[in-house]
């Protein structure tokens, strides 16, 4: 089984240190290719040297963070379970990547799939699951086919099964496929789906680490998260800490889209400033044009200004200037970009993922569609700043139930924020010398 | 454990919701997703408080558990606020049609936006439309336009009463409730649907349009239905019965009622109802029909043959037995629609008993037709407290489609010995187990499978519960007046209520009815006297678990309509009977007095405790 | 349309592989929809029947979920994602090129050759490679009207469908 296409980031030359450090070797997601390069080493010696709690242990001195968005410390997370019980446990991997603008899990997982395999495995020995479940998006036909293989030839070679490396710890990895949900990201909503249910997320507490997956004590764990750890084990938590900043440790992979000349996923020191990535990994903006906005964790993270791109890519700096590191994918919009128009897509996903399960992200995404293409029409009125800023409160400041409601918020706050000449441009004006420009 | 809300101290358990300790000191959390008999999901957001310590956002009163000291503050700027915003979403698409919508009055959504909302409407957007009403069944009415997706009724379905013909379709906004592929609902607890509305999207087609529930008044009696006794509030206006819902009673139904109890009761109002004593089909006194059957029945022995209503009450059964025991005596009595069970049982399971059973066993029995609400609380022990069931039928039943329901299956008409071999059924060997029997629809021999069950359960120390059919069938077995099941032979036949399974037996010279409506074979009788329903009639029933509880009338027999026990009293005088009740509390203290299984007839009826103080809440914005 | 017997064998067979019998309902819906194209009001009756739940049950999960069809769809069904990264690199343009090359006015319409229906999706998580759409369980980058023809012409050129098949991707289920 081939590989999808032309890999398009920190392959070859500028491989990343940790996660892409062997992108670039040729049929890479092949069990032989990955085992002559050092492949389940790592695995081996989590289970056959070490104990669960130095595993942990490890994580933990690592700093690593997760890399799904909402970047919780993970080994912190991995200490939440309760200990075993004797009834089973469940480690369940967020292959549901559907934030706008993010394709690094893609990325990992159809180049380099038996990495995030074996993280899987140290990940269920860690917190002694017996059993992982991947739910992976729907969308993703053959990166569920090459994690399929890999899991496959894994089994065949014994890393995994009834004895894995010949030891008493029975282990077995399934793949649940999605079906077209964004929702499904946010991880409560991932257990109901992965339970056969409308994927509406559920109200903590329980949390999963006590209650998860079908009532059972469960973690869940980014695929980027779990590609990390065979280096962490096999180099150590110390080594890992060695990268990036004292509070976001550590390398991460960064999709960039949109408006560079070449957009591609990056793997980057945490702590670097994003004009690197955007400037000098993805080659910058289209000559004759400059960085206007851009969006530094897929859509979701608070929107910053072409002025911004010196921000360090850690995650308290980001928070310093009211965004986030969020999933790890910049979306770049340059000077031909209307800011209004680009808050009117975001608003649609926003108003189209919504499960519906609580009211202000149901209501509220659905309004300001709304109000947007009243505006947009050319039909706005002054009444809609405020109209805009009261669905955004009512979205945001924790009131829905998951963070989608809160997201949707946040794009209308901060492009207002940021942007509020063109909103009233918009709106009292009924014009967009942007676009006019754009189209002069 | 011990908070302030608003100040107030309050000591609860641990594990209590915030919502539930905030009502016991009658401050109001506005809730519509919420609701008390469900699990928590915290999807309308409108019960956000603001706590302390607590993250520095409003927090959902109804998925957060109380903590030891803990501050709520429902009345902070904060906490006010984003109810008043999560109020305004709602609104965004809901129709302004309170003025022709059922709910007005007593709508949750009025009220919380009266006492909570902004004042005034700032949305500009046209609302959403949905094609209305929708009728989803004969009985059920759907406004998708008022509804707020609380999943009240979507989660009752699926969570207590273990079907999914009511669902949420779509996504997002586009969310809606909807039946299976827009099919009418079938299943006998649909009704409940409309108690847990908390908007006018659900609505009883039987009831639309009727009457303002500020018009109305109700008492709290009990269901006539079946014999498990559910309690339920009968809503009058104008001497009609209005509406049936359900009154929580924790003890047996949980506060759900089945659809025959919330909706078998439009009879009540008819205008072809039987109102006027007749003989020889002329309207006659009530004097001239009792004495034209008083002389007909009296001293006939065995030839005399009486069937008697389902619903009678224990009064009523009381005053019979005194004539079977005097000038009736020797007559053939029959119940139709009972079952072919006998009387009750040594150790008695009562309905609250199954939330702890760590096994129920359902021998003989289809419970969801039989005894519905039973039903629910056994899949409420399965659900909520993990018990395990164990059907013993012929056939599966609907409990054997939840996943872990193990089935032993039996040749029909070999239910007693199924039972005898459950003996050492695995599931058996840890207790509390709870057996309920029934006699498959008359299809099995009920003695038998009781005296099997009496002998399992003595053996492994299990309760046991009778499914009865008919209303009052375990408090007329406890007088032991039954002595038959047909009255084929008796040539004086008086019939009460329902009509005879097989007809009038051939060869009758003298038959008398008493009806509340006009049947066909009335045409053959010589005296038809009016009968009162569970609207008007005065009395008490026993329900399947030996609970004695007591009818309370909203409606007053019309005259010349008279209650079951004033004209059975008369009766009574017709046959020479020497008594004279003056009213009910005199033939219930007798009837207590006389059998044990009636002792709690000896204390009146409690009055209906007075309404809950209105909550007062937080101020508006 | 009603399942065949053989795949309303494989999803009574579904149910072990997951730990509650609720989890096999979208892996059953997967197989409905590899048959029939789409879902049906019999098929997801089916699959309720052998899953032990009601139909509604089915048809509130099979309408949450985008990738669940309820209404026919195309021999080739193109999902063309118009989110941000791939809108701000012509997307948008690229939908109008599709809807008029296959002759639909609207999105979920059908051609009249039955071989194609078009609609907007959001991000598929290929963002480097946008503007880009998935059609046949396959992903196709770096969109252009022309790139678009030539798919379009290779699609036309193979009516039986046997390249959509010949890709298709594994049955559904857990290893």
């Amino acid at each position: 089984m081939p590989a999808a296409t032309e890999l398009r980031g920190s392959h070859g030359k500028a491989a990343g240190p940790v996660l892409t450090k062997d992108f670039g070797t040729a049929d890479l997601y092949k069990l032989a290719v990955y085992e002559k390069i050092g492949g389940y080493q790592a695995w081996r010696k989590a289970l056959t040297t070490m104990q669960p709690a130095e595993v942990t242990g490890e994580v933990k001195a690592s700093g690593l963070r997760g890399r799904g968005g909402a970047g919780f410390p993970t080994g912190t997370k991995w200490g939440f379970l309760p200990p075993p019980d004797g009834g089973p446990r469940y480690v369940v991997v967020n292959a549901d990547e559907s934030e706008p603008g993010t394709a690094k899990d893609r990325y990992l997982m159809e180049n380099h799939p038996h990495q995030l395999v074996e993280g899987i495995l140290i990940a269920c020995y860690a917190i002694q699951a017996h059993h992982a479940w991947i739910y992976i998006r729907g969308e993703y036909d053959l990166q569920h086919d090459l994690v399929a293989a890999a899991i496959a030839e894994a089994r065949t070679a014994g890393y995994l099964g009834e004895q894995p490396l010949g030891t008493e710890f029975p282990i077995d990895i399934h793949l649940y496929r999605g079906h077209g949900a964004y929702i499904c990201g946010e991880e409560t909503a991932l257990l109901e789906s992965l339970e056969g249910k409308r994927a509406q997320p559920r109200s903590r507490p329980p949390f999963p680490a006590v209650k998860g997956a079908w009532g059972r004590p469960t973690l869940l764990n980014n695929v980027e998260t779990l590609s990390t750890l065979p280096w962490i084990i096999s180099n150590g938590g110390a080594a890992y800490a060695k990268f990036g900043t004292e509070k976001s440790p550590g390398t991460r992979l960064f999709t960039v889209s949109g408006d560079v000349q070449r957009p591609g996923n990056y793997e980057m020191e945490l702590g670097k400033p994003f004009s690197h990535l955007i400037n000098d990994l993805a080659g910058g903006p289209f000559p004759g044009h400059s960085i206007k906005v851009w969006w530094p964790g897929g859509c979701s993270a608070p929107v910053l200004t072409g002025e911004m791109l010196e921000t360090p890519s850690d995650m308290e700096s980001l928070a310093a200037i009211g965004s986030m590191g969020g999933s790890g994918g910049v979306i770049v919009a340059d000077d031909r970009r209307c800011v209004v128009r680009c808050a009117y897509r975001l608003l649609q996903f926003y108003a189209h993922e919504s499960c519906g399960k609580c009211t202000p992200c149901r209501v509220g995404g659905n309004w300001a569609v709304r109000t947007y293409e009243r505006v947009l029409a050319g039909e706005g009125t002054a009444a809609d700043l405020a109209t805009f800023d009261r669905i955004q409160t009512g979205l945001a400041a924790g009131r829905c139930l998951c963070g989608l409601g809160d997201s949707a918020g946040w794009v209308i706050q901060w492009t207002m924020e940021r942007f509020r000449d063109e909103y009233e441009e918009h709106i009292l004006r009924h014009t967009c010398s942007v676009e006019a420009a754009a189209r002069a | 454990m011990t908070l302030t809300i608003d100040g107030h101290a309050v000591t609860v358990p641990k594990g209590t919701l915030i919502v539930e300790a905030a009502k016991l000191i009658g401050v109001e959390i506005p809730v519509f997703c919420y609701h008390h008999k469900l699990d928590p999901v915290g999807a309308c957001r409108l019960c956000l408080v603001e706590l302390s310590p607590g993250p520095p956002r409003a927090q959902t009163a109804c998925t957060t558990p109380v903590a030891e000291g803990m501050t709520v503050r429902v009345t902070s700027p904060m906490a006010v606020k984003s109810r008043a915003d999560i109020l305004e979403f709602e609104l965004t698409n809901h129709p302004l049609d309170c003025p022709v919508c059922d709910k007005g009055g007593e709508c949750p959504l009025q009220d919380f936006t009266y006492r909570h909302g902004y004042p005034v409407s700032r949305v500009q957007e046209p609302r959403l439309h949905f094609a209305k009403p929708l009728p989803i069944s004969d009985r059920i009415a759907l406004d998708r336009e008022r509804c707020v997706l609380c999943y009240r009724c979507t989660r009752y379905y699926d969570e207590v009463a273990w079907e999914q013909e009511l669902t949420t379709n779509q996504r997002g906004v586009q969310s809606y409730i909807a039946t299976q592929f827009d099919q009418p609902l079938q299943s006998v607890f649909s009704g409940n649907i409309i108690d847990l509305c908390p908007v006018g999207a659900l609505t009883s087609r039987v009831w639309r349009f009727q009457s303002r529930p500020w018009d109305m008044d109700h008492t709290a009696s009990v269901c006539s239905r079946c014999a498990v006794g559910c309690n339920v509030n009968l809503w009058e206006r104008r001497g009609e019965l209005m509406r049936v819902t359900a009154r929580e009673n924790v003890e047996i139904d949980d506060g759900w009622i089945c659809d025959r109890g919330r909706f078998e009761y439009t009879h009540v109002n008819s205008p072809e109802r039987l109102a006027q004593p007749r003989v020889q089909r002329r309207p006659a006194a009530w004097e001239e029909a009792l004495s034209r059957i008083a002389a007909a029945i009296k001293g006939r022995g065995p030839r005399l043959g009486l069937s008697i209503p389902a619903d009678i009450t224990n009064e009523e059964a009381f005053l019979l037995a005194r004539l079977l025991n005097g000038p009736l005596r020797g007559a053939r009595v029959v119940m139709p629609g009972r079952t072919s069970l006998p009387g009750p049982p040594a150790n008695q399971l009562a309905i609250k008993d199954l939330d702890g059973c760590r096994t129920i066993v359902v021998v003989a029995a289809d419970v969801r037709a039989d005894a519905p609400i039973v039903n629910l609380r056994v899949k409420k022990a399965v659900a909520k407290s993990g018990a395990r069931l164990l059907t013993v039928n012929p056939e599966l039943i609907d409990f054997d489609r939840h996943p872990g329901v193990e089935h032993v299956a039996y040749e029909p008409g070999h239910a007693a010995a199924a039972v005898r071999k459950l003996f050492d059924h695995p599931l058996l060997q840890e207790g509390p187990v709870g057996i309920l029997y029934g006699d498959s629809a008359g299809a099995e021999d009920g003695a038998a499978i009781a005296t099997a069950v009496a002998w399992l359960a003595k053996e492994i120390g299990a309760k046991v519960m009778p499914l009865y059919r008919a209303t009052n069938e375990r408090g007329v077995l406890a007088l032991g007046i039954l002595n038959g099941d047909s009255l084929d032979g008796c040539e004086y036949v008086f019939t009460w209520g329902q009509a005879l399974a097989g007809g009038v037996p051939k060869g009758v010279r003298f038959l008398a009815c008493w009806d509340d409506f006009a049947r066909p074979y009335h045409d053959r009788a010589q005296v038809v006297i009016p009968a009162v329903t569970f609207a008007e009639d005065q009395g008490s029933y026993t329900n399947l678990e030996g609970r004695v509880q007591f009818l309370v009338p909203p409606l007053q027999p019309k005259p010349p309509l008279r209650q079951g026990w004033e004209v059975l009293q008369d009766l009574g005088l017709a046959l020479g009977l020497g008594s004279d009740y003056l009213g009910i509390f005199q033939v219930q203290r007798d009837a207590a007095a006389a059998y044990p299984a009636l002792a709690a007839l000896a204390v009146p009826p409690a009055p209906a405790p007075p309404p809950a103080p209105v909550a007062m809440g937080a101020a508006r914005p | 349309m009603t399942l065949s017997d053989h795949t309303l064998k494989e999803i009574r067979e579904l149910p072990p592989k997951y730990p509650h019998i609720r989890s096999a309902v979208m892996p059953a819906l997967d197989l409905v929809q590899e048959e029939l194209g789409m879902l049906t009001q019999e098929a997801m009756t089916q699959v309720a029947q052998a899953l032990q739940v009601d139909p509604g049950y089915v048809e509130g999960v099979a309408t949450f979920y985008s990738l669940f069809h309820l209404e026919p769809v195309g021999k080739h069904h193109l999902y063309v994602c118009n989110n941000l990264s791939c809108q701000l690199r012509g997307a948008e343009e690229l939908l109008t090129h599709i809807k008029e090359s296959i002759g639909v006015s609207e999105y979920g319409q059908v051609s009249a050759d039955g071989l194609f229906s078009v609609e907007p999706v959001e991000c598929l998580g290929a963002c480097e490679y946008a503007p880009m759409l998935r059609a046949d369980h396959r992903f196709h980058y770096d969109l252009t009207p022309a790139k678009i023809d030539t798919l379009l012409k290779e699609w036309r050129g193979d009516r039986e469908g046997k390249k959509a098949r010949k890709e298709a991707h594994p049955r559904a289920g857990s290893h």
